[in-house]
């Protein structure tokens, strides 16, 4: 199961996060105290100032411009000051421990967008929907989080980097090209014991694949999720680790009208009729369709092998019969 | 040769009354990948497999409950049988009048991860290599972490050490002793390690010193996990487990070092292979404290059961020590899961070569085959072109989506390409530990990615090309993926395992194989095979060297077989020596295999002629 929260996207459920830019050799000075409430560019972490300058090495392009509350996060200087002193915290909610290497826990109301693979530290920055080359029709804010709609490639990922975007959010990209970006070996990189220690090997720069590896295109209703919320400030980590259950992840804090009368939605992983799945291996790995019909017995597939199985109801009213642990459900 | 303990068998002594008369069980085999859930009932007078049911093991999130797995491949059996058997989580116990329930319910476990052992004090290799030993039967990873004195008393002080902090080739001054001290102490961070086990004697190179410094590191390193956790070095919550198999006459004072920071297991001090029982009854008792009594779902899983859940890899050797000995054989076993590979060896004068290797599977630890092997490795048993990528894409899937079953006839290739090679990489650590691997009468193979091929002749071809047997052996294959069970039942349940045993999970004999090995030459008569069947048939097949033949001899069928090795040829009996079996073999699925592609199998060179010798080979099998 890639899900760890259980289905790929939720839209209403409360997350507990560490604020911890990564790295692991610095100490963070907290800003705030268990109880308070915090706003998303709200400086909540502090780097002591004689490691300042080995965690920012580490772990660059992790912050915000340091604003005030109120204050347009656009509009701040990326190179202000104070700007790297300090860590936002990327979410809207209330803080309910401080961890012993001085993280910030944050409980938030939020929409959760889980990718199956990605990589880099945990950064906050401005939901930017990138339109296609030549159509920004603004200047892509200092340490935004970019959208990208379609497939990744190489050029783009180095062009977004050097431009100063802090992460990106998007469907998929060729193993070759996110080898040739992250200069490391993807098989060791999520095989990895200690996420953690991994990323701090890799460029500074945040990647969420909500599809994976290949050249699928983001699911409308992820793109659509992402669209209404473009502009706010959000949280991304890109770190990925199978051994440790770690799968990259995109929270969006919920405006406080969408939180009066809110309950969050308990995801249910099980495969039941009409439900939305996706299959994520084999040849048609990335298709999505709802589960039309649950076979009874088991079903022979190409390679001979027999299992259990559903037939799927595809977005364009075809059927597809898959093994039953070919399936993830995520809606 | 290593013995391994027995420790199930203890706790079924206390289990045993009750089960005797059960005639209904379930029981679980809890993989790292999928849970395998068996139904065993009474069917005229004797005990037969009933039903099976299969689903995803739970330990992680979005579940994070073991129990989650296990129920819902039982609700595959109640949807089989039409009975039921769970209520409110809980199982239903005893079998009820109306058939909903079973007596008896057993577990084994084979997810949560291996327990890692840190072997301290005074680390020779050779004790090095006997703690290995020690643990090869169990879900246990050992890393050494010698004491900084035996290391400086050890390494000559103008050699060089390495490239790492102590490789600076000069003598042991405090400063560099102080470095090892570093170096050892990042060693135990890293490793962060369940247990440890202190070896060495008083007569050791440093003396009894290393048993001190290795009980320092421990405290040192409890001390930072502690003030990691709470900030406070006061707190003593965390408590590492250590097995002392040192010098006996400091036990009292390692334990008065440790004292609230360890709690200390006494064993013999490991000095020979005589010590390697204890030890590893020891390594298995934490395994199950440190590892599966941690699994989420641990508490309701016993709660189900009358006796705690058993290792799978302890089940398995139970099963194959019992067949070697019931009949008088040499048995190979081979379990290959996602995980985990096992490949154990059981001699019928009670030999027995365990080897459990917790780093290489075909699920989630397909990655660490790749890493070992490299992908030519595994594109050489593939008759296609492939690339690189093809198959990093492949273990990139894998890893992420341990789950997925191969659909297409591509991706089964490669699958069983690496279960060639980890089977190949196992047996290659197990032979390390024993300088004698008899040839097997028997190989028994278990696991999913076996029991699940479409065809039986991929599941013999798997095993001829990673464990590359000689002479004359058979090969079963144990489709219903029970044998791996069946030690647990045993200590249960005795007679339950031995029918089910026969009636059920040995039944699906692949067939008898002879390898003639020697100086097999390509294109050259290796074997004439006289096979006379019972029916009075007779028939003769040449058999060439760089070949395989299989001669029709099938389930239920015998035949008396009679082999005329060429002079340099051999089959068991020395090269060129004729052999003639007293007793008639038993056909199988694929038939009466004939493996003359040499030994060590070399595979051609030239792309073009692999894959034709791989899918010529493959047509022969059936495949």
């Amino acid at each position: 199961m890639t899900y760890p929260l259980g289905w790929s996207v939720i839209t209403q459920t409360v997350v507990r996060r560490e604020r911890w830019p990564g790295g692991q050799r610095v100490k963070a000075i907290p800003l705030v105290q268990p109880g308070q409430e915090v706003l998303p560019d709200q400086p909540v972490l502090r780097f002591a100032r004689e490691l300042q300058q080995e965690a920012l090495q580490s772990a660059a392009r992790l912050s915000l411009p340091s604003a005030g509350t109120g204050t347009n996060v656009k509009e701040m200087p990326s190179g202000a000051s104070n700007a790297a002193e300090t860590i936002p915290a990327g979410l809207h909610g209330q803080v309910v421990s401080i961890t012993p290497r001085g993280g910030v826990v944050i409980e938030s109301r939020a929409a959760v967008v889980q990718g199956t693979l990605g990589a880099g530290n945990q950064v906050a920055g401005i939901l930017t929907i990138w339109p296609g080359p030549g159509r920004m029709q603004h200047p892509i804010p200092a340490a935004a989080i970019l959208v990208v709609p379609g497939p990744l490639n190489f050029t783009l990922l180095r062009q977004a980097a050097s431009s100063g975007v802090a992460g990106i959010v998007a469907s998929s990209i060729s193993l070759r090209d996110l080898e040739g970006f992250l200069r490391t070996d993807l098989i060791q990189l999520i095989d990895t014991e200690n996420a953690e220690q991994a990323q701090m090997r890799l460029p500074p720069f945040t990647l969420l694949l909500t599809e994976g590896l290949g050249g699928a295109a983001m699911p409308a209703r992820i793109l659509n999720l992402l669209s209404q919320y473009q502009g706010a400030i959000v949280l991304l980590s890109g770190a990925t680790s199978t051994r440790q259950r770690i799968f990259p992840e995109l929270i969006i804090s919920l405006p406080i009208n969408e939180t009066q009368d809110w309950h969050p939605l308990q995801a249910d992983p099980s495969p039941t009729l009409g439900a939305l799945v996706r299959v994520c291996s084999g040849e048609q790995e990335g298709t999505t369709g709802t589960i039309d019909y649950l076979f009874a017995y088991e079903q022979t597939f190409k390679s001979g092998i027999r299992a259990r199985a559903v037939r799927l109801r595809l977005e364009d009213n075809s059927l597809l019969v898959v093994p039953l642990t070919l399936i993830e459900r995520i809606g | 040769m290593s013995t391994q303990p027995h420790s199930e068998e203890e706790q079924g002594r206390r289990n045993s009354s009750p089960a005797n008369q059960a005639t209904s069980l379930l029981v679980a085999d809890c993989g790292a990948v999928f849970t395998k859930v068996s139904l065993f009932g009474l069917v005229e007078g004797q005990y037969r497999l009933m039903a099976r049911g299969e689903a995803p093991t739970t330990t992680t999130p979005p579940h994070e409950d073991i129990t989650v797995g296990i129920i819902q491949a039982i609700n595959v059996i109640e949807f089989i049988t039409g009975r039921h058997f769970v209520e409110d989580k809980r199982i239903i116990s005893p079998e009820q009048s109306t058939g909903d329930g079973v007596d008896v319910f057993i577990a084994t476990i084979s997810a949560g991860g291996p327990l890692q052992l840190a072997v301290m004090g005074s680390v020779s290799p050779a004790l090095e290599n006997l703690a290995s030993q020690s643990i090869s039967g169990l879900y246990a990873q050992a890393q050494t972490v010698p004491s900084p004195t035996f290391v400086a008393a050890i390494t000559p002080a103008a050699v060089p050490v390495g490239a790492g902090p102590t490789g600076a080739g000069v003598a042991w001054t405090p400063e560099r002793i102080a470095l090892e001290w570093e170096r050892q102490s990042g060693r135990i961070r890293e490793l962060h390690p369940h247990a440890a086990l202190i070896v060495g004697m008083a007569d050791a190179p440093a003396g009894p010193t290393p048993l001190q410094e290795a009980c320092q590191l421990l405290i040192n390193a409890a001390r930072e996990r502690n003030e990691q956790r709470n900030g406070s070095s006061q707190d003593s919550a965390a408590q590492c487990s250590v097995i002392y198999a040192g010098a006996p006459q400091y036990v009292e004072a390692v334990r008065r070092m440790l004292n609230g920071v360890a709690d200390v297991t006494r064993v013999d001090p490991l000095i020979s292979q005589a010590q390697l029982g204890p030890i590893s009854m020891a390594v298995g008792a934490l395994y199950e404290r440190n590892v599966i009594q941690h699994i989420p779902g641990y508490e309701r899983l016993h709660s189900w059961s009358g006796s705690a859940p058993v290792a799978t890899a302890t089940s398995l050797s139970s099963l194959v020590r019992f067949l070697a000995q019931h009949y008088a054989m040499n048995v190979t076993a081979v379990d290959i899961g996602g995980a985990t590979t096992t490949v154990m060896l059981a001699g019928e004068q009670g030999e027995f070569i365990p080897m459990v290797n917790t780093e290489v599977g075909v699920a989630s630890n397909v990655g660490p085959v790749l890493q070992k092997v490299g992908w030519r490795r595994i594109a050489r048993w593939l008759p296609f072109d492939t690339s690189e990528e093809e198959i990093r894409q492949f273990v990139l899937n894998r890893i992420r989506h341990p789950h997925a079953l191969p659909t297409s006839p591509r991706e089964l290739q490669i699958s069983h390409a690496f279960a060639r090679e980890a089977i190949a990489l196992t047996l290659e650590e197990a032979k390390k530990n024993s300088m004698d691997w008899p040839d097997s009468d028997l190989i028994l193979a278990t696991g999913g990615i076996l029991a699940h091929a479409p065809k039986y002749g991929q599941v013999a071809m798997t095993l001829l090309d990673a464990l590359q047997p000689r002479g004359v052996t058979s090969m079963v294959l144990d489709k219903t993926m029970l044998v791996s069970q069946l030690g647990a039942v045993a200590t249960v349940a005795p007679i339950t395992a031995v029918q089910v045993n026969e009636n059920d999970a040995v039944t699906h004999r692949l067939g008898t194989c002879v390898v003639p090995f020697g100086n097999v030459e390509p294109g050259q008569l290796a074997v004439r095979v006289g096979v006379e069947y019972s029916n009075g048939r007779q028939l003769t097949v040449d058999v060439m060297g760089g070949t395989i033949e299989v001669i029709p001899l099938r389930l239920n069928e015998q035949a008396l077989l009679t082999l005329f090795p060429a002079p340099t040829v051999d089959v068991g009996l020395g090269p060129g020596e004729r052999a003639r079996a007293a007793e008639e073999i038993d056909g199988g699925l694929v038939g009466l295999i004939i493996d003359a592609r040499g030994r060590p199998l070399v595979l051609p060179s030239d792309e073009t002629e692999r894959q034709a010798r791989l899918l010529q080979w493959s047509q022969a099998l059936g495949i």
